[in-house]
């Protein structure tokens, strides 16, 4: 089971002025219980490449199959390929629309085709899993909630049409390290109850870190480096620099008390990393 | 020195959906003086915004007062000179856009305001030159990054010559490339022009960078002082639903295992000199 990108390339407003070629021969295989991060600098193809993964945009040339099945295709076998990609773009509660937040999230299923109790386990249990209390806030307006919350809505909208491959565009822009942190422990206890795959596109180095097995580094529409999270970061530096893209925080800190001469070991890129190796570095226990 | 604004006792409440009302701010005293830069951090919902939009007259308090240069900010007569003073400049920089061309863009705030055209030039000249756009006056601003088109709205609010200008959330919609270009265009005006600057952000990272660190949590100042004060408070720092910069957190965390460094590390390289006896 898996998303698979074969050879693709996108031109943006073919044949005018402004003709550009947002992708350049991409080939990828995402599999299912896989968590891929897509970085990448602005306008280097991320988001268009995403767009490609569930037939919002159809690939200039080269082809997109989801479980084997071309999504660019005609008929119900294609709609239904499509329909196991969800998509949760940036800032998506900017599109909130239903007059609650029940109406909001139940949209999705109805549209596909659900009876009403399906739908209505759908929705309670979107509605659970984004940690919003089913009794509080189902009938509440979604628009008179904080932002954070919209942004849970939102998601929960995307949840709830219970997706094989979920694409996140920068789902953390704009909310406070809390509503971050809850968004990403949810995020973390579907993927591995549902054993799906999750495609983040972030401009957070700590987000990649933290969450994905595999990163996928975009620039220029080309695919520059496919590989495993740690090996990426560590392998890699000068190139990511090249390519515009920085490091975790916690890596960089890391290299700068390297520079001063003390020894840490191992793949430092997040906080908890970073603390355990000064601990060991300095002989120090209990960190 | 007097201060440029100064809220004291300030409350602010509306109605929600269901007809509760609501104390969006609670009892806020705080004195803002010329040349200050102060970041304002807190949890979405936490009162940061509707605080800052007290500053320029877009809200008004439902209690105690707002002075701007010593204006009070509720009364109507008042409300030109306070927003020439304090400027605001928001998250979204396609929100705040509104000619074809950047310059044009940025003289419409003079125009508006009635300035003569033989001085709309030399500002317009001067503010795209105060956030490094000089280059783009041409161009259009839709084909422009986002961190160039945020400078754009910086340089609209800098040819008002305001005394102030409040930020909120500038960095939030803009990629690493374009958040580095909005910092340090806000620390040069400040540093350089003087401007006072009010800094409202989720960033730890950009607001160790103010002189003094305001904290709010619903709708109460919790927490007030210097970077290095607010930010070496880790454990209050994550109870309020933030974070301490990493520097500051990877100490907390050495310490709590009893190792012992020194109080109030916030950045990289005080870190690196509490544990590395090289530097």
């Amino acid at each position: 089971m898996s998303i698979d990108v074969k050879n693709i390339s996108y031109t943006y407003m073919a044949k005018t002025p402004f003709e550009c070629q947002a992708l350049d021969q991409v080939s990828v295989t995402i599999n299912k219980g896989e968590f891929v991060a897509i970085i990448g600098h602005t306008g280097s193809g991320k988001s268009t490449l995403a767009e490609h993964l569930n037939g919002l945009l159809h690939p200039t040339t080269g082809a997109v199959y989801v479980d084997g099945i071309d999504v660019n295709g005609k008929g119900a076998d294609a709609k239904k390929a499509r329909h196991q990609v969800g998509m949760v773009f940036q800032y998506p509660e900017h599109q909130l629309f239903a007059e609650t937040v029940y109406e909001d999230i139940a949209f999705g299923p109805r549209n596909s085709g659900k009876d009403p109790d399906t739908v209505d386990a759908a929705v309670r249990s979107a509605m659970e899993f984004v940690n919003l209390d089913f009794a509080t806030f189902a009938q509440r307006s979604p628009f008179a909630l904080s932002g954070g919350q919209m942004r849970r809505v939102a998601i929960a909208g995307v949840v709830a049409m219970e997706p094989d491959y979920l694409i996140m565009d920068e789902p953390s822009a704009g909310l406070d390290p809390r509503s971050r942190n809850m968004i990403f422990a949810q995020l973390m206890t579907i993927f591995k109850k549902r054993k799906m795959a999750v495609i983040l596109i972030t401009h957070s180095m700590e987000e990649a870190a933290l969450y994905a097995d595999r990163l996928l580094v975009m620039s220029g529409g080309k695919l520059c480096i496919d590989g495993k999270t740690s090996d990426v970061f560590i392998n890699d530096e000068k190139t990511l620099e090249k390519l515009a893209v920085d490091v975790p925080e916690s890596f960089k800190l890391a290299e700068e008390l390297q520079q001063q001469g003390l020894p840490l070991k191992g793949a430092i890129l997040t906080e908890a990393q970073l603390v355990k190796a000064i601990a060991k570095a300095k002989g120090w226990s209990g960190c | 020195m007097d201060s440029i604004i100064s809220v004291q006792n300030l409350t602010h409440t509306y109605t929600d959906g269901q007809n509760n009302s609501v104390k969006a701010l609670d009892g806020i005293n705080l004195s803002i003086a010329p040349g200050e830069f102060v970041a304002i951090i807190g949890t979405n919902g936490s009162g940061k915004s509707t605080l800052a939009r007290h500053f320029n007259a877009l809200l008004t308090p439902t209690e105690g007062i707002c002075l701007v240069n010593g204006l009070d900010t509720s009364k109507e007569e008042n409300m030109w000179q306070v927003r020439q003073t304090v400027g605001m400049v928001f998250q979204n920089p396609d929100n705040q856009i509104v000619a074809a061309i950047v310059e044009e863009d940025v003289a419409f705030g003079l125009e508006n305001i009635g300035v003569p055209s033989e001085q709309i030039r030399p500002r317009v000249e001067a503010a795209l030159a105060a956030v490094n756009m000089s280059a783009y006056a041409q161009q259009a601003p839709h084909r422009l990054s986002g961190g160039q088109k945020q400078r754009i709205a910086i340089a609209g609010v800098m040819a008002l010559e305001p005394k102030c200008i409040v930020f909120d959330e500038p960095t939030a919609m803009l990629d690493p490339k374009g958040r580095k270009e909005i910092v340090s265009t806000v620390v040069k005006l400040n540093k350089e022009k003087h401007i006072t600057i009010v800094y409202i952000t989720h960033k730890m990272e950009e607001a160790i960078l103010a002189d003094r660190i305001v904290a709010m949590e619903k709708g109460k100042i919790v927490m007030m002082g210097t970077p290095a004060e607010v930010f070496s408070q880790v454990e209050l720092m994550n109870k309020l639903g933030l974070e301490a910069p990493l520097a500051a957190e990877v100490a907390f965390h050495l310490n709590k295992a009893g190792h012992k460094l020194p109080a109030n590390i916030i950045t990289h390289k005080e870190l690196c000199k509490a544990l590395c006896p090289s530097m």
